[in-house]
């Protein structure tokens, strides 16, 4: 059960005994409960209900944590950001930014079952989880699909990714272990295995009913950044200076496979003036 | 003019989890209610499968976020995309709670009773009355499960409830489930809730599951199977003039072909 009220959300029930009295005077006690006692159950399910839906929406930081430690951090994150709107899950928009404020990237930190862990992993899992939560809900829209009239655009446009579509890096394995969880639920745990030496890049994609992640090389990674900031030609430029001498020579190559497939695969939502 | 439904017609509460059940063989139902703040947003995703969904069943529209009896009125904004939605799955009907949910901006994700005194009574009936005029289709009211009593009523929640639908010339969504826990929580006879009810109104009926908690307090938590005291008030709810009837499961959802079975029971209990 994750309920919210326990050794960690102490403050919560703290609250929860300290109703305005004007309040408590509006409400009417029952046989067996108090006012306050009967305004507790709401306040109760107000949070449940908001832990919940964060668990739901950040299932690899929850796992990771322990659902405990994920609800302490959401309590702060909901007491700054309170619910707006009729979008309950419009919650979990902030979230790994919240967790960025609270937790600081060098520490560690201690998990439900007692385990240390880096807290630059968790932060990376809520990066990653956050990028699944916001492709999930990216609108319909169409791909960019450049024909030979498009070719000025790219010599003075930057490329803007499809809402749809998500760049991940991950410096421990995390993206695969993400992906298991949008294809099935459940409450078990999972261990952070070791960091890698190098992080590693993936391509995020929603597409209509389900989500693809694509392994990315790291030059790839950095050119489909680039193509975001800068128009083609600065961009394959600034990419060969990131090379290193053993990739320079098959990089024209490999760029405009990578280029090409982006395109195939429909990532890009349009052009950009690069000014 | 909006499609309708049998009185017999048996529907399910359409859930995330249903999605990747949904499909060969779909299963045997007359039609299903959709919650409909999962699809006001343009999210491709949640729009892929409720197309795939009303291109076989009648869909009818459920929310949980109109806020009829906050301190503003329910926002034109919100109605908009309501009324789009029905008017895209064309849907029988739409309901939402009397109750209130947020104020000053903010949300509480929370149906939210209010004090049971004749002021109230016409602000929801206006408002309910301009809600059904803006959707251009039947509206229902569902009445509450509700922890607390509030001092300052002068009715009970029956008599509220039948008068606000009456003077709004709207439809109830005649929650069973949510007669039978009030009644457990609050100390009143469910049978003289329905008595108060104009059945020729109700738009439909809810069925769900509860839990009742060591102290005894009923919570509504739509986790667990159809109580055998909710299905016998249902039962003599339904006998005396049938109507549509939808299971709600929100937490701990069995799969598709258990929720169903469970439905189907509804069959054999008003027979």
């Amino acid at each position: 059960m994750r309920t919210p009220l326990d050794r960690s959300t102490s403050s919560l029930r703290a609250d929860m005994a300290a109703y305005d009295p004007v309040l408590v005077d509006a409400a009417q006690p029952s046989p067996t409960l108090s006012s306050a006692e009967r305004l507790a159950i709401y306040h109760r399910q107000y949070w449940f209900r908001l832990f919940t839906v964060l668990q739901g929406l950040y299932p690899l930081t929850a796992r990771l944590l322990g659902y405990w430690r994920l609800n302490s951090f959401a309590a702060h994150h909901l007491a700054e950001r309170p619910p707006r709107g009729f979008d309950i899950e419009a919650i979990g928009d902030d979230f790994a930014m919240s967790l960025a404020e609270q937790l600081p990237e060098d520490g560690t930190i201690v998990t439900d079952s007692g385990l240390r862990i880096e807290a630059a992993a968790v932060l990376d899992a809520a990066r990653i989880d956050a990028a699944f939560h916001r492709v999930s809900r990216a609108p319909r829209s169409e791909p960019l699909r450049p024909g030979p009239a498009d070719a000025a655009r790219f010599g003075d446009s930057c490329l803007r990714l499809s809402a749809s579509v998500a760049l991940v890096e991950e410096r421990w394995p995390l993206a695969e272990l993400r992906m298991g969880f949008a294809e099935r639920h459940g409450d078990e745990r999972v261990s952070l295995l070791g960091r890698w030496p190098t992080p590693r890049h993936w391509l995020l994609v929603c597409y209509v009913s389900r989500l693809g992640l694509l392994a990315l090389d790291p030059l790839e990674a950095e050119l489909l950044g680039l193509l975001q900031r800068l128009p083609l030609e600065q961009a394959l430029g600034q990419l060969e200076s990131a090379a290193s001498p053993a990739d320079l020579e098959s990089l024209p190559e490999r760029a405009q496979a990578w280029l090409a497939r982006s395109v195939r695969l429909g990532i890009w939502a349009g052009f950009v003036d690069a000014r | 003019m909006p499609r309708t439904l049998v009185p017999e017609a048996l529907g399910l509460g359409l859930r995330t989890r249903h999605y990747r059940e949904l499909g060969e063989p779909w299963p045997e139902l007359d039609y299903f209610e959709i919650i409909s703040e999962n699809f006001l947003s343009e999210a491709e995703g949640p729009r892929y499968h409720l197309d795939r969904v009303r291109e076989r069943y009648p869909i009818v529209l459920h929310g949980v976020g109109l806020n009829l009896l906050g301190p503003e009125p329910p926002s034109t904004d919100y109605l908009d995309r309501v009324a789009a939605l029905a008017e895209l799955v064309d849907a029988p009907f739409v309901t939402d709670h009397l109750c209130w949910t947020g104020s000053h901006g903010l949300s509480h994700h929370d149906l939210l009773p209010v004090p049971y005194v004749p002021e109230l009574v016409e602000l929801a009936a206006a408002r309910a009355r301009h809600v059904q005029q803006h959707l251009g289709r039947p509206f229902g009211l569902e009445n509450l499960s509700s922890y607390v009593e509030f001092a300052a009523s002068t009715m009970t929640e029956w008599d509220f409830y039948a008068q606000v639908v009456e003077r709004a010339g709207c439809g109830f969504l005649l929650d069973i489930n949510n007669i039978y826990v009030s009644s457990q929580n609050h100390r009143f006879s469910p049978a003289d809730y329905l008595a108060r009810i104009d059945r020729s109104r109700v738009l439909q009926a809810h069925i769900a599951g509860h839990t009742r908690e060591p102290n005894g307090t009923i919570i509504d938590t739509h986790d667990q199977p159809v109580a055998e005291a909710v299905w016998q008030l249902y039962a003599s709810a339904f006998r005396e003039q049938p109507f549509p009837t939808v299971l709600e499961w929100d937490d701990h959802i069995p799969p598709l072909t258990d929720a169903v079975a469970e439905l189907r029971r509804a069959e054999l209990v008003r027979a």
